[in-house]
């Protein structure tokens, strides 16, 4: 009997019943989309954060920052270290190599602009370099994804343009440098002729700097199959105390905060991953970029987690508010069952059974509405899928449960309290 | 007594007399509004709150020395600073670069403004103290490791001056910078300091301005500076003005594209409550009907209720969700919001046509009943 | 001279023939009972009196036109005009006071005018309770001021549904009481009733069996 007046209470009141449900599958579908790109925001603002380029900087041991400051060019001992390019494939075999997004290796070298007295500095890179790994994969990375925000004319150098450079913008400028031109470059007794590719505008030093193919370098200063630093792209994890404890001395940790560190991705435990692999080398976080993603992360993250909080209080509230609505509506009908002869558990039972069979049916439809607000939302801002959390499924189900548990029980109580001849007459 | 009167009196009695039911219509009306207002502050709030944590990336304008200059001088810099909106400087700190001697090991001496430093590179970590006047310096983590030197270390600093006379002045460290950058090769001190040590004065290399300001509002400035100021180049840090931008936009159409999904849906469900505590009212439509009322008067007497319900829980929504903007704002920035004027008509605006329209659809397919229904039970 | 003329009216819902060939007149100044079991008709009878509804065939005439092609809307208009209505379920307004109840009659009608309400309860003895809720008056109480609404606007017709089916017999009493002062001031008054007290009550009792018109009785008194 009582199956059939559920059932009798949903065929009657169909339209009814169809109301709460949408909206429970609204206030589910918003949660769910709320819930599940809040919870992936933080890698998709992090993967933004990659147009400030690089956060960690691999220099060989020793190897001062300055290389030029003092007029102390190379062979005169300190900035005479090196790393081996043919270690850098090494980087992808760390803990974290699914973290490492980019890198990219630089030679610096002194030349001549024939007919100039001046030297300029001369960079040997990775434009857009395809790299097989020892592990089976491939990578293909460079330059020119790390510096999104240079200003090109003309065009971006390829690595197997090895007879093209590019020329600062500062370069160009003194020397009277235009696209299409050739130059000549001399260091030592070698010389190469290059024609300019582009001219860029990186708004830095980078502008003094003329940049060729990595093997073009190594082969005007001599130095084959060597790098003077590495700049590396990273995915990380916002410093906390324990970071910020293991950067000072990672010997001061416990063994147990020490595996804990290793295992997470925090900035100076991916430098200390690098240093393991490539042989004599020092892997420092670019603080400017790795402190400023911290924070932005975090913002963006605590933002999202308010915005998310209030829809979800939002969508509660309005469940709820739907649900006392149309449970206070049939008053009528629980005043007869009362008039009846029903005691008050099974009306409770009844209307709650009604509800709550509405509410699973919303909540599922909503649940996958809510991956579909999700994955708009996911493509439209940041060109790629949200992942989706199987977590958020427990929470959207514990939230519509509560929600409609906390919208009907104070009304049925409130409808239980009145006398049944008071509800059925004159209202 | 005047119609209008009595049309006033109901409207309001319905509101006052049937406070439960009005309260959950009330309630679901300021939830709506609540949302509406809030999260339209914080996305018009968020380029300007995010901005200045943007800020975190250190300076994007810089000045060099323009044309043949090889230095800037300080009056000139003055001038030019003078064209950056006071309200948006995050900081601008004047760095002058010296080559000194510390136990015959050459090394270069950055003179600045500390303070300044602090606000336009908030990322550099410091072991140690900042200084806090003049006699003390920070050392970057470069020129440690080949002087061993540590904070409160005593040491002594050597060079000639511009009239070629030799100088040595003791210096005591207070803190170690690390950056990860070339700032790690210098030796930080008062400008003041610097220009003591040197013997002349208002002679700068570089000015590193933070500005709180969009792109295109740096190029602007930019503009302005080259056009009026002679011997000042300004130069914008295109890694952190573009990617900024490039960031902030993101961001800005994440707001935007939740706050639209949320709104869309809170609406609805704001739209799907006032039907029903409406579409409860039937009866009352087929009695109404029967006494002769037409179906004009009957709508109007409900769009009445609904757009005061509308107009009172959208006053609410504004007041809560300018306290909710508040409170995301200052736990996210520990800044407080700026509150839109323009969002209280707006907030209220929609309130009222939301639920005006959700109380007029169940109302029309109520008007189309027939009053018959009243005579015999439902 | 008759205010209603029924002719030969049919109503038909789906293949259900609610009413057949019903012919009835009710004069000015009438007392006309309608009696019936349940699906005899009273009801769907009651609402095209009422104005409420359309028969499928026929004429009804109501103080000299014909109204059964009229629309919906200017029905309504007639109903305001020219019908006062009284429920079993008295339907008055949850949130209103019997005053303002009676008013909104006014208030559809032409002007509320509380000076006006007030006398209309005076008349069915609720002065007193004016400004009480419906929530607080009893079952009686409200029926009467059901009465006062269906009355303030000078109807030409009064048409009671099953009036006293919800009150005990005192209340009973009471509101036939009204109606019978009603009827000495000339009021013409339909009721409809299964209760053959009330029906005795009229001048005449129309008597409805399967949608037809069984027999017609003429109450002596």
């Amino acid at each position: 009997m009582f199956w059939r007046m559920v059932k009798g209470a949903f065929l009657r009141q169909k339209g009814k019943m169809l109301m709460i449900a949408f909206t429970i599958a609204l206030g589910a579908s918003l949660a769910a989309a709320m819930l599940n790109v809040m919870l992936d925001v933080g890698d998709k603002v992090n993967q933004e954060l990659k147009t400030y380029g690089a956060n960690i900087n691999v220099l060989p041991k020793g190897a001062s920052l300055l290389d030029d400051l003092y007029g102390v060019g190379e062979g005169s001992g300190v900035s005479d270290q090196y790393l081996k390019e043919s270690e850098l494939g090494n980087m992808k075999t760390i803990f974290w190599a699914h973290n490492i997004v980019d890198f990219t290796p630089y030679l610096n070298a002194k030349v001549k602009l024939a007919a100039q007295d001046s030297e300029v500095k001369l960079v040997g890179t990775w434009f857009s370099h395809h790299l097989d790994l020892p592990t089976g994969e491939s990578l293909d990375t460079g330059m020119e994804s790390m510096k999104s925000w240079w200003d090109v004319s003309g065009q971006w150098l390829a690595d197997q343009d090895e007879n093209s450079a590019m020329v600062g913008s500062l370069v160009a400028g003194r020397n009277n440098i235009q696209v299409g031109d050739t130059i000549t470059l001399e260091s030592g007794e070698r010389t190469k002729k290059l024609t300019v590719k582009g001219i860029f505008n990186a708004g830095s030093d980078e502008d003094e700097q003329i940049y060729v193919p990595l093997p073009t370098a190594q082969e005007l200063a001599d130095r084959a199959g060597l790098v003077s630093s590495v700049e590396v792209s990273a995915l990380t994890t916002p410093d906390n105390e324990l970071a910020r404890r293991a950067a000072q001395n990672p010997n001061s940790l416990s063994i147990k905060e020490q595996e804990t560190w290793y295992c997470t991705a925090y900035v100076s435990s991916i430098c200390y991953q690098i240093e393991e692999v490539i042989t004599d080398a020092v892997a420092k976080p670019i603080r400017q970029v790795a402190e400023s993603e911290g924070a932005i992360l975090e913002k963006t993250q605590l933002l999202m987690l308010l915005i998310t909080i209030l829809s979800l209080v939002g969508s509660a509230l309005g469940i709820s508010n739907l649900v006392t609505a149309s449970v206070m509506e049939r008053s009528r009908e629980i005043g007869l069952l009362k008039a009846v002869g029903a005691r008050n558990s099974p009306i409770t039972w009844l209307v709650l059974t009604e509800i709550l069979i509405t509410a699973v049916v919303g909540g599922v439809v909503g649940y996958f509405a809510g991956l579909g607000f999700a994955q708009i939302i996911g493509h439209s801002v940041f060109g790629s899928a949200i992942d989706i959390k199987p977590m958020v499924i427990p929470l959207v189900a514990v939230l519509v449960a509560l929600v409609t548990l906390a919208g009907s029980i104070p009304s049925i109580r409130l409808l239980l309290s009145l006398r049944p001849a008071e509800v059925l007459h004159g209202r | 007594m005047k119609r209008q009167t009595m049309y006033f009196r109901m409207i309001t009695s319905s509101l006052i007399r049937r406070r439960s039911r009005m309260l959950v219509a009330l309630l679901a009306v300021a939830i709506g509004a609540t949302i509406l207002s809030g999260l339209v502050t914080i996305y018009y709030d968020i380029p300007r709150q995010m901005g200045e944590e943007f800020r975190s990336y250190g300076a994007n304008l810089i000045f060099v020395p323009g044309g043949g200059d090889s230095a800037l001088n300080a009056d000139e810099v003055k001038k030019a600073t003078g064209f950056i909106p006071a309200e948006d400087i995050v900081g601008i700190a004047p760095y002058r670069y010296e080559t000194v001697k510390i136990n015959e090991q050459p090394f270069m001496a950055a003179g600045t403004d500390l303070n300044e430093v602090k606000k336009t590179s908030p990322y550099w970590f410091v072991s140690g103290q900042w200084p806090a006047g003049s006699g003390s310096v920070l050392i970057g983590q470069e020129v440690v490791e080949r002087i061993r030197l540590s904070p409160g270390d005593t040491f002594t600093l050597s060079g000639t001056d511009i009239g070629g006379k030799s100088f040595s002045h003791d210096f005591t460290v207070s803190g170690i910078v690390q950056t990860g950058g070339t700032e790690e090769a210098f030796i930080f001190m008062p400008l003041s300091d610097l220009e003591g040590l040197m013997g002349n004065s208002g002679v700068l290399d570089v000015v590193e301005c933070s500005i709180s300001a969009t792109q295109q509002v740096l190029n602007d400035i930019a503009g302005q500076v080259g056009e009026n100021v002679d011997d000042v180049t300004p130069r914008l840090v295109k890694r952190v003005t573009q990617s900024e931008g490039t960031v902030l936009t993101k961001l800005q159409a994440l707001v935007y594209l939740v706050t639209v999904v949320v709104l869309l849906l809170t609406m609805i469900c704001v739209a799907t409550t006032m039907m029903a505590v409406v579409a409860e009212r039937r009866r009352e439509i087929g009695l109404k009907k029967a006494l002769g009322a037409a179906n004009k008067s009957i709508i109007k007497e409900f769009l009445g209720e609904g757009l005061l319900l509308g107009g009172l829980g959208g006053l609410l929504g504004v007041a809560l969700g300018f306290a909710f903007a508040q409170t995301v704002s200052i736990n996210v920035f520990a800044r407080s919001i700026s509150f839109q004027p323009l969002l209280i008509p707006a907030t209220l605006i929609v309130s009222v046509a939301i639920t005006g329209l959700a109380c007029l659809l169940p109302v029309r397919s109520a008007t189309d009943v027939d009053p018959a229904i009243v005579l015999r039970g439902e | 001279m008759n205010l209603l003329e029924l002719q030969d009216i049919s109503k038909i819902y789906g293949n259900v023939k609610a009413l057949q060939n019903i012919d009835l007149t009710v004069r000015q100044g009438e007392w006309l009972a309608i009696m019936g079991p349940s699906g005899s008709g009273k009801t769907t009878m009651m609402n095209i009196i009422g104005c409420m509804d359309k028969p499928s065939n026929g004429a009804v005439i109501l103080d000299g036109t014909n109204i059964s092609k009229e629309s919906a809307k200017s029905l309504t208009g007639i109903r305001r005009d020219k019908i006062g209505l009284i429920f079993q379920q008295f339907h008055l307004i949850s949130y209103l006071t019997a005053l303002e109840n009676v008013m909104v009659a006014q208030y559809y009608h032409s002007m509320p005018d509380e000076k006006e309400a007030l006398q209309a309860l005076e008349r069915v003895g609720l002065g007193d309770r004016a400004r009480h809720l419906p929530s607080q008056l009893s079952g009686g109480e409200q029926q009467r001021v059901c009465i006062a609404r269906a009355l303030i606007n000078y109807p030409m017709l009064i048409l009671a549904d099953e009036p006293t089916g919800n009150l005990d017999e005192a209340n009973e009493g009471i509101v036939l009481d009204i109606f019978k002062q009603l009827h000495k001031d000339g009021s013409t008054i339909v009721v409809v009733t299964h209760d053959p007290e009330v029906a005795e009550e009229a001048q005449r009792t129309v008597v409805l069996e399967h949608g037809r018109i069984a027999r017609i009785v003429e109450n002596e008194k």
